[in-house]
């Protein structure tokens, strides 16, 4: 009996749905969302899993294999670790990107803070300035490498035509290893400044002007307003410059050391990457240049874990 | 007043700044994959051979390239209107193919070019590696005999691996100008190093270099630095393989480089950002340690400017030597047809056939401005009137003769030799300890070593 009851119930529930939805169920509008969520997403995740995902795996794979000739593997477990870890070579490498970094992440930090207040102004012409500020992201590293190396060449380069005729000596910026380092970290800065420089931007203009007011009605001089109202509310953005600036400098500038430098002057500018892309494609060892490369990212994985925990991962209260 | 979530618009905002934390770990997760992957697939069988190489076909406004290019057109079109199996050229930029991942990377994962040029610094570690198809069966013995002691640094015993198309000796570029206007004259080239260095601190002013070296790290480098340590009768390995690189001839060598930067008679980056052309005509230079391709250069895009070359002075008790340089035509052992890429490279340049010697003769007397590395195309190019101008005649008689070829060292060997070169010259470390240093290296490298002999 209670069956009928049911199946009477469920006959009296039927007309209250559309004629049309009867033939053709719709989707609950959270499932509409989800799917189109997951169209959006679907072309990155594809390209994140084809692109970095897998190889990335094959890359751990591969550290495990001894790789001579091209296309012959040999398994030797750990050998290509234990070989890293008494390489010399690859130790100076990773000094040198530790003062690369610890010195090009502060500097980037500061000069693009710096910018994005400046440029926040309502000063004439400030989208030229801008533009210009942003311009030299949007340039190949490979072109900048050239460029520069025009303008801090030895003889002809502005650089030293413009201290000669200040009265001072020349110098060979790239020629000695105690200043190529310092070049390659100028010429980053520059490059990378007008990016993060519009993020700072971003994350400035999030800042309610009713505070800057009230501050302003209180009394509260520049400084003051910086460090009481913008610094504080700047704090999700300036996580995701730390992080993503280090995580940059660890992983970039490739190209630009590649035409710049290639490394030297005697090693003075052969970072880690710089080191790991010699030795894959530049002498073959693709079995130990992937250990390397594993071991970097398990660095990287390292202080991004540490900036997340001493910064809270750049939000404002410890709970979510 | 700054609790968080009270203002109007305030939550959007705390959530857009939560995306943009969670949008960094994700990218700081994704970012650090600088990763290699290697994984060999069988080479696709069939279809066109794909010559892989950094002359053509392009355009350019430098007539020599364009010309270059044409050679190499034409070769591949004579080759395809007589033979069934078609070639394809596949041109990659220059810095693409000599310092680049594309060639090693596409070998690594099997699809590497059917036919390639091969500098004589990378034949080894290609033979090794088992991608350099024997072109011996393809070739007369009188065309062997024709190459002579060009081969040798191509051979594996006996067997020809490389076909060079030229040969490329080094020398020092001067000009003439400045030597004038310092009161030099053709009595006072530098037959040693001594009188190098003197002449080289007489010519520089503060926008011009007295000598210039290379500078950059790379093959190219270690190329150029060779004559020095050989002519003090220095070796990296002797005819036993023995590592003897830690030596007196090896130490002075080390010490020319970096008594000349010391002294600021060379400079630590080369000039111009390398623009052999533009330094010279800039009024940058004096001397500069350059190969014969650069003839070619001069011609095309300084036609009127006064340069000569001399030998490469030599220390005292010395002998003189040069390295000679040069490319090479290779066929892929595991390629879509080896035997046909094989027999490509002995037709182009391996053949007793007039075409095959012609085809030489216009590339070194032609398209470019090299010595032949055939006998039988050093004579035609030189009956043809490729070798009178001065210049070309200087290196054909007095530079080219005393020349040895570039080693085919492995890239460990290589770099411990770069890393001496760069730590004296550019780091003013001790030379003795970095001839030590290197020695031992490359002594520990060669106790393990299993390949084709190094020497």
């Amino acid at each position: 009996m209670s069956s009928v009851a049911a199946q009477q119930r469920r006959r009296t529930a039927a007309p209250a749905q559309s004629p049309a939805s009867a033939d053709t169920p719709r989707l609950s509008r959270k499932h509409r969302e989800w799917l189109a969520a997951g169209l959006f997403l679907a072309p990155d995740v594809l390209g994140l899993l084809v692109f970095v995902a897998i190889p990335m795996v094959l890359s751990i794979a591969l550290s495990f294999f001894q790789v001579s000739g091209f296309g012959s593997y040999q398994w030797i477990g750990l050998g290509n670790y234990r070989r890293m870890m008494h390489d010399p070579l690859f130790w100076d490498s990773m000094r040198i990107t530790g003062e690369y970094v610890v010195i090009l992440v502060p500097v980037l930090f500061c000069v693009s803070l710096g910018l994005g207040l400046l440029v926040k102004q309502k000063l004439p012409g400030v989208g030229v300035y801008r533009t210009a500020l942003f311009l030299p992201y949007v340039i190949s590293l490979v072109v900048v490498g050239v460029l520069w190396k025009f303008l801090l060449d030895e003889q002809t380069g502005v650089v030293n035509r413009a201290m000669r005729a200040a009265g001072f000596d020349g110098e060979s910026w790239l020629g000695s290893p105690s200043l190529a380092l310092g070049c390659v970290i100028a010429v980053m800065v520059w490059v990378m400044m007008g990016y993060y420089m519009i993020i700072f931007l971003a994350g400035l203009q999030e800042i309610p002007k009713e505070f800057y007011e009230a501050a302003k009605l209180d009394g509260a001089g520049p400084w003051t307003t910086f460090r009481t109202i913008t610094w504080p509310l700047l704090r999700p953005t300036s996580f995701f410059v730390l992080l993503m600036s280090t995580v940059a400098a660890i992983t970039g500038g490739l190209d630009l050391i590649f035409v710049l430098t290639n490394g030297g002057p005697a090693n003075g500018t052969s970072l880690a990457i710089f080191y790991i892309y010699q030795q894959a494609f530049g002498f073959g060892e693709f079995g130990y240049a992937s250990a390397m490369g594993s071991f970097l990212v398990l660095i990287m994985v390292v202080i991004s874990a540490v900036i997340f925990k001493f910064t809270r991962g750049g939000r404002f209260d410890d709970g979510e | 007043m700054l609790q968080h979530g009270t203002e109007a618009g305030f939550p959007a905002t705390t959530s857009r700044r939560r995306l943009l934390t969670a949008a960094a770990g994700a990218g700081a997760a994704l970012a650090a994959t600088p990763l290699l992957t290697g994984c060999g697939t069988a080479q696709a069988k069939g279809g066109n051979l794909q010559f892989w190489n950094f002359y053509g076909p392009q355009r350019s406004p430098d007539p020599a390239i364009n010309a270059q290019s044409k050679w190499f057109v034409d070769m591949v079109a004579t080759w395809n209107r007589t033979h069934k199996q078609q070639i394809d050229l596949v041109y990659l930029p220059q810095p693409t193919y000599l310092n680049g991942f594309k060639l090693p990377s596409a070998f690594a994962t099997g699809e590497g070019p059917d036919i390639f040029l091969l500098s004589p610094g990378d034949f080894l570690r290609y033979y090794n590696g088992g991608v350099l198809a024997d072109l011996t069966p393809h070739m007369d013995q009188a065309a062997i005999d024709d190459y002579g002691s060009a081969l040798d640094s191509r051979k594996v015993d006996g067997k020809v691996y490389a076909l060079p198309m030229e040969i490329e000796p080094l020398a020092m570029f001067y000009a003439q100008d400045v030597w004038e206007k310092a009161g030099l004259s053709e009595a006072d080239i530098p037959t040693t190093w001594e009188q190098m260095l003197d002449i080289g601190d007489k010519l520089r002013t503060k926008t011009r270099a007295g000598l210039v070296f290379e500078t950059q790290p790379g093959y190219y480098q270690n190329f150029t630095w060779y004559p020095w340590m050989w002519q003090g009768g220095g070796d990296v390995m002797d005819h036993q393989g023995k590592v003897v690189f830690d030596s007196q001839a090896t130490r002075q060598a080390l010490a020319l480089w970096q008594d000349a930067v010391r002294h600021g008679i060379a400079p630590r980056t080369v000039p111009a950002a390398d623009d052999v052309i533009g330094g010279f005509k800039g009024g940058n230079v004096a001397m500069w340690q350059q190969g014969i391709w650069n003839v070619a250069s001069f011609k095309a895009f300084a036609p009127k400017y006064r340069y000569g070359v001399f030998k490469l002075p030599v220390p005292p008790g010395g002998k003189y030597v040069t390295t000679l340089g040069g490319w090479s035509f290779c066929a892929n052992a595991q390629g879509r047809n080896p035997e046909a890429a094989a027999e490509f490279c002995a037709w182009a340049l391996g053949s007793m056939k007039d075409d095959s010697i012609n085809r030489m003769v216009d590339w070194c007397v032609g398209a470019k401005s090299d010595v032949a590395p055939r006998a039988s195309a050093l004579e035609r190019g030189a009956a043809k009137g490729g070798y009178d101008s001065e210049v070309m005649k200087k290196f054909k008689d007095e530079i080219f003769p005393g020349g040895r070829a570039e080693p085919r060292y492995p890239p460990v060997v290589y770099k411990a030799i770069s890393d001496a070169i760069q730590g004296t010259m550019l780091a003013g470390r001790g030379v003795a300890g970095e001839a030590a240093r290197a020695a031992q290296s490359i002594a520990a490298y060669t106790k393990s070593y299993k390949g084709a002999s190094l020497i």
